[in-house]
């Protein structure tokens, strides 16, 4: 029996916690407009429901003070939380120093990802942990969505255009393994076109990419 | 009594096929839109089945095809044309005391022209099914095999074409045909959701005709606009899109609101509270709505903070629907409630759902976290909330909240109640757990998916078959009491707007004598006055 997932996947960076952060005040902050409205909704209903046939409810057609009330606070509640996601954006956007730069390119159906040195892979996707990594996103035919949601970030790979995003993975979560499934729309091979990202040691690392760039130029020679 | 002088009785081609009567024409649109409803949620609970276990019960293929008619179905054949066509063409001539639209034979036109478009739709199920989603996002469009796309495309210019006739025939009727008095500041509130919405439907249709018309060219005549090697921009595509599509989405839910502001009060019995509020913030939505499209497109090539100005005017364009909100609630507060089924569905129904919809909007409209939201499951969650937790909730209590003066019957109030718990229960089953696999990473337009995510998928699942039960209960209850419902007077539920003035159903010119209009329709009940209504 698999447990069924059913909130936030792991963090696998400082930048997926402070994007978790952002999501609790968000989520904090309807929550509490959602209970606010549901509360006197079925307050409304109980406490002035209808229960002889003449009643009448009073006469009152709306009041300026009160329309300016729930005009202006959620305005301003808003444009707190406006305020706050441009710094996480510019945050998110800025692209770290002497990153590991990780070619993507999307197939229908499989991700090909090439590394520094040359190597390249299908569906496998190697990271160092406590590195810069980019990305440089690609689809070499339709439309896909590179995504892993343990990192919390997508973005398109599209044709003709490159994308990007970085992270750096904890390094307590070496040798722990993600999904990394296609988020847009590609064709019937869509929900099978799913890479798994490794987090290793920049030891290891290196290794793994020296050793299988040794192995694939054996077998491309034979 | 008019009735003694027995007409004699027309065919049912003169009587319906060549009508140009402004409430035949919306019975037509309400009828054809309730079969398409039946199709269209007989192509989500082939989605939700397929969905049971992680590797999916159909063909990839097949599932892919399924969730685009679903889409297209619900959006062009039966919310935009139950809100506006139905609704709109039978009560705006109505309530502002016009004895037809503006143009009588270019309304015909247009509900031909929304069959012809659902006719096509029908075609494809034939002759092959669009399989690319409702968003047809190019290349994948245009490399999709076989008519499906080219059928999609027809159906969705002739749709197009159909609105925007509609929609001109609003704007002129709206602002040339009002009764005597009917100023704009007496209008019912849901003449003036109407106006809005004719006037997006206007500006935003364009954009999509564009779209579709250069997606078809690219397929067939050798164009390259979206063809990435050749210097085109699939990216362009998106935004003709959405600059259509996201003004839809307030085509899709303006008039429902409008159908609440009308029902609250009177189950209330209490004046709308700030008129003015309600009528002018559906103005601002119209005007703000052109302007948030690219939320949709934050992961979609653009640079995160171009994403910025998109995420303030979303997150600003929810301070009018909550004032709207905020005035419901106060038209409830210490009015006279009624727990009729028409409120049923407004007050618990539609607000207590719809808003979970708009609060799941501001979380993603937020840049950051839309990167790990967009297209996954709490997209899908999102979009339903909004879409059948408000629209088709809005359109179930203006179903039974008209019902009475379409067809001078009641329908059975029993069932009617029964139906309502099964549609907000099953509403609740079928999407909230969408948002918990979603949070966790599950992508949309999945036919087969990771085992983790099975048990909220399957609880989904159950959910949609309580909604497929508490629909047919609906239409049954529907068709049948229109048929052996007991009768009813001009106006049962003690309502102000015009349409409850005139016998029901309304004679063929509706008002013999054209009303004089003193004051707008949300004015104070006198005890008197309801003891009347309850003897009636
Ligand atoms: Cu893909
Ligand atoms: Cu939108």
């Amino acid at each position: 029996m698999v447990d069924a997932a059913s909130w936030l996947p792991t963090e696998l960076t400082p930048m997926s916690h402070s994007l978790d952060v952002l999501f609790d005040v968000a989520l904090g902050v309807v929550t509490f407009f959602f209970v606010l409205v549901e509360v006197l909704l079925v307050t409304f209903l109980i406490r002035y429901r209808r229960t002889k046939t003449n009643q009448t409810g009073v006469n009152v057609h709306g009041n300026n003070r009160l329309e300016v009330i729930w005009t202006l606070i959620p305005a301003a509640i808003l444009v707190c939380m406006g305020v706050y996601c441009v710094k996480v954006v510019y945050a998110l956007q800025t692209p770290p120093a002497k990153p590991e730069v990780i070619k993507v390119t999307g197939h229908m159906w499989f991700w090909e990802f090439q590394y520094p040195n040359g190597l390249t892979t299908k569906n496998d996707l190697r990271v160092p942990a406590g590195e810069n990594v980019l990305f440089e996103i690609h689809s070499a035919d339709v439309i896909h969505g590179f995504y892993i949601p343990a990192v919390r970030i997508q973005q398109d790979a599209l044709p003709g255009r490159q994308t990007e995003f970085w992270m750096n993975a904890d390094t307590d979560k070496v040798g722990q393994v993600f999904d990394v499934p296609c988020d847009q729309f590609c064709g019937s091979g869509h929900p099978i076109m799913d890479a798994k990202m490794t987090v290793m040691s920049p030891a290891d690392y290196e290794h793994w990419e020296q050793t299988q760039l040794q192995k694939q130029k054996q077998n491309s020679g034979q | 009594m008019e009735a003694a002088v027995q007409a004699p009785r027309k065919s049912f081609i003169r009587e319906w096929v060549m009508t140009v009567d402004h409430k035949k024409i919306g019975i037509m649109y309400g009828v054809t839109s309730l079969f398409f409803f039946l199709l269209a949620g007989l192509f989500a609970l082939l989605v939700r089945t397929d969905l049971l276990v992680p590797s999916g019960l159909f063909s990839p293929q097949t599932y892919n095809e399924f969730f685009t008619m679903h889409a297209t179905i619900m959006i062009f054949a039966v919310i935009i044309p139950l809100l506006t066509g139905a609704f709109g063409n039978y009560l705006v001539p109505l309530m502002i005391g016009a004895r037809d639209m503006a143009f009588p034979r270019m309304n015909a036109l247009s509900y031909w022209l929304y069959l012809a478009s659902g006719v096509v739709l029908l075609f494809s199920m034939f002759f092959g099914m669009p399989d690319a989603g409702w968003t047809s996002y190019p290349p994948y469009s245009i490399q999709s095999q076989g008519p499906g796309i080219d059928l999609w495309v027809t159906a969705i210019h002739i749709a197009g074409l159909s609105s925007i006739l509609g929609a001109i025939n609003f704007v002129v009727t709206i602002h040339k045909m009002r009764a005597p008095g009917m100023t704009y500041n007496r209008m019912p509130l849901f003449v003036w959701s109407i106006l809005v919405t004719a006037y997006m439907q206007i500006f935003g249709t364009p954009a999509l005709a564009g779209a579709v018309t250069t997606l078809l060219a690219d397929r067939h005549f050798g164009t390259v606009f979206y063809d990435a090697t050749a210097g085109g921009d699939p990216m362009l595509y998106q935004h003709l899109f959405w600059f259509y599509s996201h003004p839809a989405v307030y085509i899709m839910i303006l008039p429902g609101f409008g159908i609440i502001s009308e029902l609250l009060p009177v189950f209330s019995r209490k004046p709308i509270f700030g008129y003015h509020a309600i009528a002018y913030s559906s103005v601002a939505i119209g005007f703000l709505g052109f302007f948030v499209w690219a939320h949709h497109m934050f992961v979609a090539g653009m640079s995160m903070s171009a994403g910025i100005p998109f995420m303030i005017s979303s997150l600003i364009i929810a301070v009018p629907t909550s004032v709207k909100i905020f005035n419901w609630l106060a038209t409830m507060w210490r009015g006279a409630v009624d727990y009729t089924v028409p409120m049923m569905y407004a007050s618990l129904g539609f607000i207590g759902s719809f808003i979970i919809g708009g609060f799941s909007g501001v979380i993603v409209a937020e840049v950051p976290l839309d990167m790990h939201l967009h297209d996954t499951y709490f997209i899908v969650a999102h979009i339903h909330y909004v879409l059948f937790g408000g629209s088709v909730m809005t359109i179930m209590a203006g179903l039974h909240y008209w019902f009475p003066k379409v067809t001078g019957r009641m329908f059975n109030t029993k069932l009617g109640h029964i139906s309502f718990w099964f549609y907000f229960i099953g509403t609740q089953v079928t999407f909230f757990p969408m948002h918990l696999v979603g949070l966790a990473g599950m992508p949309r337009r999945y036919q087969s998916y990771l085992p983790e995510f099975q048990f909220w998928n399957d609880v989904s699942t159950i959910g949609s078959y309580i909604l497929g039960v508490g629909t047919l209960i609906i239409i049954f209850n529907l068709f049948y009491s229109a048929k052996y419902g007991k009768k009813v007077g001009n106006n049962p539920w003690g309502a102000r707007t015009l349409e409850w003035t005139i016998s029901s159903p309304p004679p063929e010119h509706n008002f013999t004598e054209l009303p004089v209009v003193t004051e707008n329709p949300y004015q104070p009940y006198s005890p008197q006055e309801v003891e009347e209504v309850a003897t009636a």
